[in-house]
């Protein structure tokens, strides 16, 4: 063997994959050449100085959490809540009754919490429930998040369990009747900033609007809880529909 | 009557699959390079796995098995071609020429080693995997931190040995490349120095065809003996 050949199977030798004669051949090389011995033996510390410099990073207890609720209950059968069976309203009706003050636009940069929308919304993440039933869905998350989630309206495609800033949250996405995907996350707004670089008031009510390549989000508080909207609709649609769901949500009774 | 495969159970999962889940997460969060896909990434091939655990064998390999849902899960989803490309052309067109600096023999081959594995840092040899292109990072991160055996790599990426042990080999030089860029941009490495040294006889063409696997490695000694079994 000669230096060319025990150049090409070092790394083999090195990752213990040479066996037999060719190891042999390799070894007899190596005790005759002390620059390739040399280089054997770089090959063999470089790879140990990586691994000794790359430790595994802690698993967050989040992550566990998640997936023992996601992977642990997968065969509990969804239940009902009452407060959720209550008939929607026309969101064209609703849409009617639209009134926007837009009391001055004030620069925010985005939070995290938009930008985890964004971002999911845009990953296409597959959905751990998968249903058209919005009330099913959101019963789903019964015991897996810390609050009871309003099914939202339309038709439902499915929910994941998420974390937002470590506590459970829920995304549901679903698709409207022009083919739309609105995904919404639901989630404990305690200390978690829903600032985005257009505040708004609508109806009396604060909404942050933020914006994504080719995706709008709003981003609001209602009933004590977080919502972040994302959707493919442009930011009036996105307007109009968060707007009716404010309407619904007041006429549905816990 | 079990016209279907009885549904493995919830515990049996947690017992073969969980373990595994430092080492999945260790090697989303290097794929993602963010902790938040990392985790995305983990749930998403876990719930998958968990889906098709029926399909698992039981007492093979489901490190291995576990690798590639989350390795396919991975390249379906996360991986940005174009940024690649960029970075990787960058690592390749390093004038720092490590190759040659550690070809130094003697007592240069001992400073460069010392040279570069001595004042390794651990948030450089992580800036230097992140910036390595998905497919060579993932083969380092396989290889050298998980220790997986090149056939198993070979399934868990699904390509032939050779591609595996070629990746390896390039990432690996990449990593050397970008780190001894680090060190002579720290100062601890003084660029240059060891210019003058030349490869070995050989070397050269070595590093031409390399990376060889071992088959073509056989082939070419066996035709340079003019044939033979």
């Amino acid at each position: 063997m000669n230096c060319a050949e025990a150049d090409a199977v070092l790394p083999g030798y090195c990752d213990g994959e040479l066996a037999g004669v060719d190891r042999e051949q390799l070894e007899r090389h190596l005790a005759s050449c002390g620059a390739c011995a040399s280089r054997s033996r770089l090959q063999a510390r470089f790879k140990a100085a990586v691994r000794a410099h790359l430790p595994r990073p802690p698993v967050p207890q989040a992550l566990r959490v998640r997936l023992g609720a996601v992977l642990g209950a997968r065969e509990i059968a969804p239940r009902r809540w009452l407060w959720a069976t209550h008939p929607r309203l026309v969101p064209a009706a609703v849409a009617a009754l639209l009134l926007i003050a837009i009391t001055g636009t004030v620069r925010h940069s985005q939070s995290m919490v938009l930008q985890q929308a964004q971002r999911s919304y845009q990953a296409e993440l597959p959905m751990d429930i998968v249903g058209s039933d919005c009330r099913s869905i959101a019963s789903w998350f019964r015991g897996r998040v810390d609050f009871p989630v309003p099914p939202p309206d339309g038709s439902c495609q499915g929910g994941r369990l998420v974390n937002v800033r470590e506590r459970p949250a829920a995304y549901i996405m679903t698709r409207g009747h022009d083919g739309h995907r609105v995904a919404y996350l639901v989630f404990d707004p305690r200390d978690e900033s829903i600032e985005a670089p257009d505040r708004r008031f609508v109806n009396g009510r604060e909404i942050y609007f933020g914006s994504g390549p080719g995706i709008s989000t709003a981003a609001y508080h209602d009933r004590g809880l977080g919502y972040v909207v994302t959707s493919d609709l442009d930011e009036d649609s996105l307007t109009r529909l968060v707007t009716a769901n404010f309407a619904m949500s007041s006429h549905q009774g816990p | 009557m079990a016209l279907f495969k009885k549904r493995p159970a919830p515990s049996d999962f947690e017992r073969e699959a969980l373990p595994h889940l430092p080492a999945l997460y260790a090697a989303a969060l290097r794929m993602t390079r963010h902790e938040k896909d990392a985790e995305d990434l983990v749930q998403d091939a876990l719930v998958r796995a968990y889906r098709f655990f029926d399909t698992f064998e039981a007492g093979t390999n489901c490190k291995a098995w576990l690798f590639r849902i989350l390795t396919n899960v991975f390249c379906n989803r996360y991986r940005e071609r174009e940024r690649e490309h960029e970075i990787m052309n960058e690592a390749e067109a390093s004038p720092a020429n490590v190759e040659q600096f550690l070809a130094g023999v003697g007592a240069d081959a001992a400073d460069a080693e010392s040279a570069l594995l001595g004042h390794m840092v651990s948030a450089d040899v992580e800036k230097a995997l992140a910036s390595l292109p998905s497919d060579f990072r993932m083969a380092v991160i396989l290889a050298d931190l998980e220790d997986f055996s090149y056939k198993e790599i070979a399934e868990i990426m699904d390509c032939p040995a050779g591609t595996v042990m070629s990746r390896l080999y390039r990432g690996r030089k990449m990593l050397q490349q970008l780190l001894y860029q680090y060190a002579v941009d720290q100062g601890i490495i003084k660029p240059g120095s060891h210019a003058d040294v030349a490869p070995p006889a050989g070397r050269a063409s070595a590093d031409a065809n390399a990376p060889v696997d071992i088959a073509a490695y056989r082939r070419r000694h066996r035709g340079s003996e003019g044939g033979g079994s």
